[in-house]
């Protein structure tokens, strides 16, 4: 969190984004977006309302029902000086989006001796629990965080949206840009004047004695509610949101697991060969003989995401499922 | 399927064994025939094999704990496999007797992982963290002596900074540090003698013997039975077999005293007291009685090897009903033994030398021996004992006749 935002202005995660692209677009002309249903429709989760009418359609570029095409358009784009933003409506489909983003995106720069460079950002969305079933409602990122050549980013408040975005626009590297769905609406103090955040700096979003609570994404708001009903059980979580994935800050997670010796790591995507598992791996590697317990990590259960909202509510970890981790890890 | 180890009967009336140390621990990976730990007997430090291949898990009893035969102590366990549940044991009074502090265990049986342990189960007997076996090797702290309060037991840095704020334990608590740092047997040995000299109101008859006729007997007998069994006769084989056979004729210097009487023996064993690396113990010769000159001193032969490699086993110390020491061959004139418990009786055997001895009236060379008899008075009175000595000092004055019968 800003220490003092001069405005307490406070905006949805959306606008915070909207706000992002709107200014990115205004500072650097090479800066465009396409992608499904983003122009007049401003996207179905309306995060994009009003770009086209400021940037018009060539800027703000409706493009035809194929992932895979319009990120190839984009990944060329990029290769040849332009910056653009896909947006991949759902994180499910990134599957479609895979040859350009591993083989083409994310090797161009080493393959070509650094000759070529593909300034590129992939935005698209994961969570669970907005009833879209199976194949809309899963948190894929691990599978970007895998590879080589790619950074990969999941903001978690409003704040951090907009100047991770406007970092991701700028870097010089393909940037995938993980949102969750169900936050769009969240409300949080963004400062109306320019600021960004840079990729690769962990933010403790509580400060906390007994345990730490590694969160991403969706998951953090989890962690600090989880983390008020701690406080009543003389239980002081700290709780800590990576926000990049890759770049990863090795160092803040250790320094906190040295500091608390007990450990969560909680990740809305699949636990297995997850985000979860190398957060977990790099935090018991670095602190090992500072820890008083495994490394417990929560995730999605390993299932399709049902359609049933009482079975989808139950793959996802909740408030009473850290509560419940984190009292076993302390013995209290 | 997991195998138990338990409490083995090394004597025909043990009840109990003491555990004296865990030569292994639990977690340890091990290989059939490998000495798991040291049982204490009455008698003897017993060192038990494994029975299986496996990973020792479910350790019950520890080190100073006296438990009943046949009681599992502890589990040897194949991959995968977890220490099983309790259930209704062939000893049913299976439980430790004496209180020790333990070290943390699971309450929850371990599992023994194959390959990937899982996050929170460990196979490893002292459940702790990492961080709190760290900080325990760098402040010195036991961690087997500290109790675990985290979840499931483990013990946690606040257990480890508790444990170093804590008193050392009191005398009472533990026992006596300068003994139980002693070998076992040297501790054996001095529990025992304490007892017996506190405990057996010892009386102790001399006798100066001639022993000519020992000597001629054994240059009679020994070529025949070095040539039968290979072995050298010796005094003592001589003294084992005319002892034993005068016992015979006087059974209360055989018998036992059982707390509550006096308990006759049927047959004479003779305990031979012999040296060991860290003690003395008493080697039993079953029936010497009627046993042969020469199967004693093969017997005899062969004990005494076994005592020189450390290798005498439970049953070569058990039985005996009456003890000969021998200190001759440290060129010992005479000297009182303590008697061995629950036994009667020991006799004491000094060297043979050349002394001037009145013979008819006339001083003369002669090869004596003094024999030193200590007797519990609560089984015999010194005229009864004298009577023994009597018919002993007759026997060694003419080896031939007792020998012949």
């Amino acid at each position: 969190m800003p220490e003092a935002a001069t405005a307490v202005r406070e905006i949805t995660l959306a606008e915070a984004v909207r706000e992002a692209l709107a200014e990115e677009l205004r500072r650097d002309p090479k800066v465009f977006i396409c992608g499904e249903d983003i122009a007049e429709a401003g996207h179905p989760f309306k995060v994009l309302t009003g770009l086209v009418q400021e940037f018009g359609p060539e800027r703000v570029l409706d493009t035809p029902i194929s992932e895979p095409g319009f990120t190839g358009l984009a990944v060329g784009a990029a290769m040849t000086g332009m910056r653009p933003v896909v947006d991949i409506m759902f994180g499910d489909f990134i599957g479609l989006t895979m040859d350009q983003m591993v083989n083409q995106a994310a090797k161009i720069h080493y393959m070509s001796g650094g000759k070529w460079r593909c300034p590129m950002v992939m935005r698209t969305t994961l969570g669970a629990t907005r009833r879209s079933a199976a194949q809309h409602s899963q948190s894929l990122h691990a599978w970007m965080c895998h590879v080589p050549g790619l950074k990969v980013v999941l903001p978690s408040t409003p704040y951090d949206a907009k100047g991770l975005l406007k970092s991701a626009i700028r870097d010089e590297n393909p940037v995938v840009f993980f949102e969750d769905k169900m936050m769009y609406r969240l409300k949080g103090p963004v400062p109306a004047e320019e600021y960004t955040i840079p990729l690769g700096v962990a933010d403790v979003k509580r400060v906390g004695e007994d345990i730490t609570i590694v969160a991403t994404s969706s998951m953090v708001q989890i962690a600090l509610g989880a983390a008020k009903l701690l406080d009543e059980y003389d239980i002081s979580a700290e709780v800590i949101d990576p926000r990049t994935l890759w770049p990863l800050d090795e160092k803040t997670l250790i320094d906190s697991a040295k500091k608390t010796s007990r450990v969560i790591v909680m990740d809305e995507g699949y636990g297995r060969y997850g985000v979860t598992a190398e957060l977990a791996s790099v935090i018991a590697e670095g602190a090992f003989f500072n820890l008083e317990a495994p490394v417990k990590r929560l995730g999605a259960m390993h299932v399709p995401i049902p359609f049933s909202p009482p079975l989808e509510d139950a793959t996802v970890p909740t408030e009473k499922t850290v509560f419940d981790a984190a009292r076993a890890l302390c013995g209290k | 399927m997991a195998t138990s180890v338990v409490m083995p009967a090394l004597e025909m009336a043990q009840e109990t064994g003491k555990i004296v140390s865990w030569v292994k621990k639990e977690g340890d990976t091990i290989k059939k025939g490998e000495i798991l730990l040291e049982v204490e007997t009455d008698k003897a430090v017993v060192e038990i094999e494994a029975n299986a291949d496996g990973v020792l898990a479910g350790v019950k009893s520890q080190a100073g704990a006296v438990v009943p035969v046949g009681a599992t102590i502890a589990w040897i366990l194949k991959p995968g496999e977890a220490v099983p549940a309790e259930t209704a044991s062939a000893a049913p009074a299976a439980r430790t007797m004496t209180e020790q502090p333990r070290p943390a265990a699971p309450p929850a049986p371990a599992a023994v992982a194959p390959a990937a342990p899982s996050a929170t189960v460990s196979a490893d007997s002292v459940q702790i963290s990492p961080k709190a076996r760290r900080l325990a090797k760098e402040k010195g702290i036991d961690i087997t002596r500290v109790k675990g309060t985290g979840p499931d037991g483990v013990i946690t840095t606040d257990d480890i900074l508790a444990a170093e704020a804590a008193p050392p334990p009191s005398p009472a608590a533990a026992p006596a540090t300068a003994a139980s740092d002693l070998p076992a047997i040297a501790r054996l040995m001095a529990e025992r003698t304490t007892q017996s000299w506190t405990q057996v109101p010892h009386f102790f008859l001399v006798r100066d013997l001639d022993a000519g006729a020992l000597n001629d007997a054994r240059e009679k007998l020994g070529p025949a039975i070095e040539a039968s069994k290979a072995v050298k006769l010796t005094h003592t084989d001589l003294l084992i077999a005319l002892v034993a056979r005068v016992l015979t004729k006087h059974p209360k210097m055989n018998a036992s005293w059982t707390g509550k009487g006096i308990q006759m023996n049927s047959s004479a064993n003779i305990s031979v007291a012999m040296a060991v690396k860290d003690g003395v113990v008493g080697a039993v010769i079953p029936k010497s009685d009627t046993t042969a000159l020469a199967d004693i001193a093969a017997q005899r032969k062969e004990l005494t090897e076994r005592a020189r490699d450390n290798k005498l086993r439970p049953a070569d110390l058990s039985g005996g009903t009456f003890t000969i020491t021998n200190l001759g061959m440290y060129n010992i004139d005479a000297f009182s033994a303590i008697i061995v418990a629950p036994q009667a009786a020991i006799l004491a055997v000094g060297r043979i030398s050349d002394r001037v001895v009145a013979v008819n009236g006339q001083p003369a060379v002669r090869p004596m021996l003094t024999l030193t008899l200590s007797s519990d008075h609560r089984v015999v009175d010194g005229a009864q004992a004298a009577q023994f000595m009597n018919d002993l000092a007759e026997a060694i004055r003419n080896p031939a006749s007792v020998l012949s019968n």
